[in-house]
């Protein structure tokens, strides 16, 4: 199998073999474990369906087989052996399950409260006081604690280098472990469908080093910079003006809205719009021109700007550094 | 019969599941015991459950032969349904007046959804209570021998059977714990 | 109910062929109260939908071929894999299996119709009144776009407004009064109109596999109707059975839809482990190994299939003590699922093979659904479930169960009873080349989607980004699609063909077991004057070799 996952790990970007944590490792090894036995399952079946196929065949003038209906010692072996099989693997799932999801002891506050919404992500960052949208940074080296919300439909988080998927549903407060091994960007997307724009919920978890993590958190935690230049100051005052900051939170200035994703530190992300895009001027004033064409069905609305207003919105957000 | 009784059984199994799996919601429990009027509906649950006697009564004097006799239980079994449902009707104005409906909190969806069902179940059983009736009155069964009046006592039964259940666990439970 | 006159009543001149120019022409079909003719009709109606969500499905691939494609808007894809899905499940294999049910049963156990012919022809229509309401959705607005498990609270009104839903609540709920009068008309049928000589243990296995599957439907149908009833309720009295929002759980329409849709995967697979079991002994010319162990594990299945449902919500965090009590009845359930393909291997062990395409798709029916059983046991092991579930790792699982399963079986027992149904033999031939179109463009399609779903695809994504591999392996997968989409107009052109000028089949073409095979092809109007004595599990077999029957040789 090593082969196979060398050469998987080569080509692949993010997948259950890219493992980067030990949860998703054991869950690897079980994997793996009953990939051998199922490969040799499947070996048996195919071998003998081969070998039956080209042995009896019948031939001209055939005289009937003999007419044998069965054997009970046949048939014990056909029950016994699957079902030793199946124990087996019960038993190491089991203690696979409780290194996974070991469940929640007392009142252990999460790091980090993510919640689905269509069709993005929010990450809260408790302790931090803090929110960021999409892309998640977190520590590698520690032991993590997810709180896993959701605002409207059901959504799924999942980044398979980082082991298993929980479901996010309304009404209802599921957890998740996570230990990261290597920093890193990981990769995972949505993965339960949530409506038009499933497809574009992709999720980036960034891993650092303890010391960076603590630089970014300290970054994140600040208010959004003051617009350098005249152009961007135009844009915030826009911002603002128009109804960008009813749903739109930036720190730091009058814009409080909590629908749509915080923007405090945009132009830190390198991508936009959950991974759909890079972030980059040219991609954010094609979305402020007409949200529905690029993201069809999200839930901004075409706002109409005439070009000046366009180029300065773009530049303010894009030195949201 | 008894399959279709079976299938029916299952399909009100899962209204009550959804029921019981609502009954921890916050408030569901007050508007349950306050709201409800469990005496009223406790008098016409026992004009139910005795409709079920009444019928049992009417099917052993078919066995008999005493085609009057089943006539008379026949009526009295309908009488009852229909009492059992203007109880029902009343109740349902009630919970209205007091702003209590399908729509106005997860008690009422289920409520409303539960006994619907159950009483639509009592309306479908008395329209063929009441075919039975005209046909008895009309002379099919005076040569005995049919095997409609056991059948049809099959389902009678059966919707009576749901409301002990629908009753104990709307109108019984909540009080004792 | 006890049924004491029946009096049944049958159109005069008509031949239950597939010809419609009888002198009532259609009239005569559409009125019709004649189990054989609607059997056929029910097989017309799988054909139709196959076709409608063949074409719905190509869409969809042409759609997935290439990495952030423009060919459909994520509204149309999420209609049409939507529609793809519940058409797949509710309109071809249902009534493709109830249609050889209904034409089959009755002859297999010598009985001249259905207990109740009129409710027959009830429940079908029921179904095509279903599925057409279904359709009607598109004209009414748009099509249902939650998928086929329509989850909450996607399916609620605020998310999905389009009257879409409620045509497939209304649909499916038309459709499943038919499907489970169908049932209880083929439990009495079975229970009490076999013939006088027939007993329990000497019944056809596909007769068998009917009869468990109907107390499945029983048992499992009202849990369906249930959550649409109050899903409609939701949707169109403002109720909260569904919505968080309101005081409703999301998570119940997932208890309430599993607990219809877990048994339901066994209702669409059973019937074919049924009509397997006619067709290994016969072109093996070996009695089925293992008669009573195939009954027996089809009832544990039956019993098992209630208990399973959970496991489509390993990653809904229900914790992990639920999780381990289904996990073991998930492995559970795959043992006498899986170990049914050892009876058939050994049922061709030291027999003499005869290759018709009905035992071709057997064969391979034996790798693929090995394929897709293996994948499906993945899933009873929770932590591969947790990496694996809702991605395209599912999907490749759950088509080589409904198509390498479920599919393959329909297409075997199509091949082995065209013959009696038309009096035609269907072309054996072109029916080579569509075994292997077929089979080779499954492959092709969904071997690939195991590796996509491991390498981080969920499924129901409209597109997709240009990550390694993907774009590659999604081409492959489209490629096959299409394969068999050319497979399928094949086989529709081999049926038309062999109807009108096939072979002529005698009543007997592949030297068979069972009574169905004793009348003419096809029956006449009145299936039997005479059934012969059954005395074993191979009526016609004793009947045919007298010197060698079964229930000559003790054991």
């Amino acid at each position: 199998m090593s082969a196979l996952h060398y050469i998987i790990l080569q080509v692949t970007g993010p997948s259950i073999f890219n493992t980067a944590s030990p949860e998703a490792r054991k869950i690897g090894w079980l994997g793996n474990g009953f990939l051998i036995a199922g490969t040799a399952m499947m070996l048996l079946v195919i071998i003998l369906t081969v070998r039956f196929t080209l042995r009896y065949r019948a031939k001209e003038n055939d005289a009937e087989p003999p007419q044998t209906k069965g054997s009970h010692k046949m048939e014990l072996l056909m029950v016994g052996v699957p079902l030793v099989l199946v124990i087996f693997f019960f038993f190491w799932s089991l203690r696979t399950m409780s290194a996974v999801m070991p469940g929640r002891t007392g009142d252990q506050q999460p790091d980090v409260i993510i919640t689905g919404h269509q069709w993005w992500w929010q990450a809260d960052y408790t302790a931090s006081h803090f929110s960021t949208a999409n892309e998640i940074h977190l520590p590698v080296g520690k032991r993590i604690l997810l709180k896993l919300d959701a605002a409207d439909v059901i959504h799924d988080w999942w980044v398979p280098a980082l082991g298993a998927k929980m479901d996010m549903i309304p009404g209802r407060d599921n957890y998740l472990w996570i230990d990261i091994d290597k920093p890193g960007i990981y990769q995972g997307a949505c993965s339960e469908f949530c409506g038009e724009q499933h497809a574009w919920m992709r999720i980036r978890v960034v891993a650092q080093e303890p010391a960076e993590y603590q630089k970014w958190l300290a970054e994140q935690s600040a208010n959004a910079e003051q617009p350098a230049d005249s152009l961007a100051r135009l844009g915030e005052a826009l911002f603002e003006k128009a109804s960008c900051s009813n749903c739109h939170s930036i720190r730091g200035t009058g814009a409080k809205g909590d629908i749509g994703p915080d923007l405090t530190h945009f132009a830190r992300r390198q991508t936009m719009l959950s991974g759909m895009e890079d972030n980059t001027p040219e991609n954010v004033y094609q979305w402020l021109l007409d949200p529905q064409k690029v993201k069809t069905g999200a839930r901004m609305p075409r706002f109409i700007f005439n070009r000046d207003s366009l180029m300065a919105l773009t530049a303010y957000l894009s030195q949201l550094k | 019969m008894k399959l279709v009784v079976g299938t029916e059984a299952m399909f009100f199994l899962a209204l009550i599941m959804a029921f019981v799996y609502f009954s921890s919601a916050a408030g569901f429990k007050h508007q349950q015991t306050h709201v409800l009027d469990i005496k009223a509906t406790g008098v016409f649950s026992l004009l139910l459950f005795s409709s079920s006697f009444t019928f049992w009564r009417a099917e052993s004097n078919y066995k008999k032969g005493r085609v009057g006799r089943l006539k008379f239980w026949l009526v009295v079994t309908i009488l009852l349904g229909l009492v059992f449902l203007l109880g029902q009707a009343n109740e349902y104005h009630k919970l209205f007046d007091e702003h209590i409906n399908l729509a106005s909190s997860i008690f009422g969806t289920s409520f409303f959804t539960l006994t619907g069902f159950h009483g639509l179940h009592v309306i479908i059983g008395l329209i063929i209570l009441l075919i039975v009736t005209r046909l008895a009155f009309s002379g099919d069964y005076d040569m005995g021998g049919s095997n409609v009046i056991s059948t049809v006592g099959i389902y009678w039964h059966f919707v009576d059977i749901v409301w002990v259940f629908v009753f104990s666990i709307v109108y019984v439970i909540p009080h004792l714990f | 109910m006890e049924i004491d006159h029946l009096h049944i009543p049958e159109p005069h001149e008509s031949l239950p062929d597939l010809s419609i120019n009888d002198n009532q022409g259609l009239l005569q079909w559409i009125s019709s109260v004649d189990h054989k003719q609607i059997g056929i009709m029910y097989l017309w109606l799988a054909v139709l939908f196959l076709m409608v969500g063949g074409v719905e499905i190509l869409l969809v691939r042409i759609q997935l071929a290439v990495p952030r494609n423009h060919f459909l808007s994520p509204e149309m894809y999420d209609q049409l894999f939507t529609m793809h899905g519940t058409t797949m499940i509710f309109f071809v294999l249902m009534p493709a299996i109830f249609g050889f049910a209904s034409y089959f049963v009755p002859l297999m156990i010598g009985a001249n119709d259905m207990a109740f012919p009129r409710m027959n022809a009830f429940s079908f229509w029921a179904t095509f009144f279903g599925g057409s309401l279904l359709y009607f959705s598109y004209l009414a607005g748009g099509a249902p776009d939650a998928g086929w498990f329509n989850y909450a609270p996607i399916n609620q009104y605020n998310y999905s407004s389009s009257p879409g839903i409620d045509y497939y609540c209304s649909g499916l709920l038309l459709a499943g009064i038919g499907t489970v009068s169908a049932s209880v008309n083929f439990i009495v049928t079975i229970l009490k109109y076999r013939v006088k000589s027939m007993d329990l243990k000497q019944m056809p296995l596909f007769v068998w596999m009917i009869l468990i599957n109907s107390f499945l439907v029983l048992a499992a149908f009202p849990s369906l109707n249930a959550a649409l009833v109050m899903l409609l309720l939701d949707r169109q009295l403002h109720a909260h059975f569904f919505s968080a929002a309101g005081g409703g759980s999301a998570i119940l329409w997932q208890h309430l839809f599993w607990l219809f849709g877990h048994p339901e995967v066994y209702i669409l697979i059973l019937p074919v482990f049924g009509i397997f079991s006619e067709i290994f002994p016969v072109y093996s010319r070996k009695p089925i190994f293992g008669y009573g162990f195939v009954v027996g594990s089809g009832i544990a299945i039956a019993l098992l299939a209630f208990g399973v449902w959970v496991h489509h919500m390993f990653a809904t965090g229900l914790g992990n003590t639920v999780n381990n009590f289904f996990a073991a009845s998930s492995l559970l359930i795959g043992v006498p699922t899986g170990v049914k393909i050892f009876n058939w291997l050994a049922t061709m062990y030291h027999g003499s093979i005869r290759f018709s395409v009905a035992m071709m798709f057997s064969v391979a029916f034996l790798i693929e659904f090995t394929i897709g059983g293996l994948s499906g046991i993945s899933f009873a092991i929770v932590p591969i479930d947790w990496q694996l579930t809702d991605t395209y790792y599912v999907v490749a699982h759950l088509h080589y169960v409904f198509i390498g399963g479920s599919l393959f079986g329909l297409l075997a027992g199509l091949f082995y009873w065209f013959p009696k149904m038309s009096g035609k033999m269907l072309d054996e031939k072109l029916g080579r080349w569509f075994f292997w179109l077929f089979v080779i463009g499954f492959n092709l399609t969904f071997l690939v989607q195991h590796l996509l779903g491991a390498m981080g695809m969920p499924r129901r994504v409209y597109t997709y980004p240009d990550l390694p591999g993907w774009g590659i392996l999604n081409f492959i997968s489209s490629g096959g699609g299409f394969l068999m989409a050319i497979a399928v107009g094949l086989l529709v052109y081999i049926i038309i063909k062999s109807n009108v000028k096939g072979e002529k089949a005698d009543a007997d073409p592949w030297d068979a077991n069972t009574l169905e095979w004793t009348v003419s092809s096809p029956p006449g109007l009145k299936n039997f004057d005479r059934v012969i004595p059954v005395k074993s599990t191979r009526p016609y077999r004793d009947y045919k070799r007298p010197d060698d029957a079964d229930w000559k040789r003790e054991n």
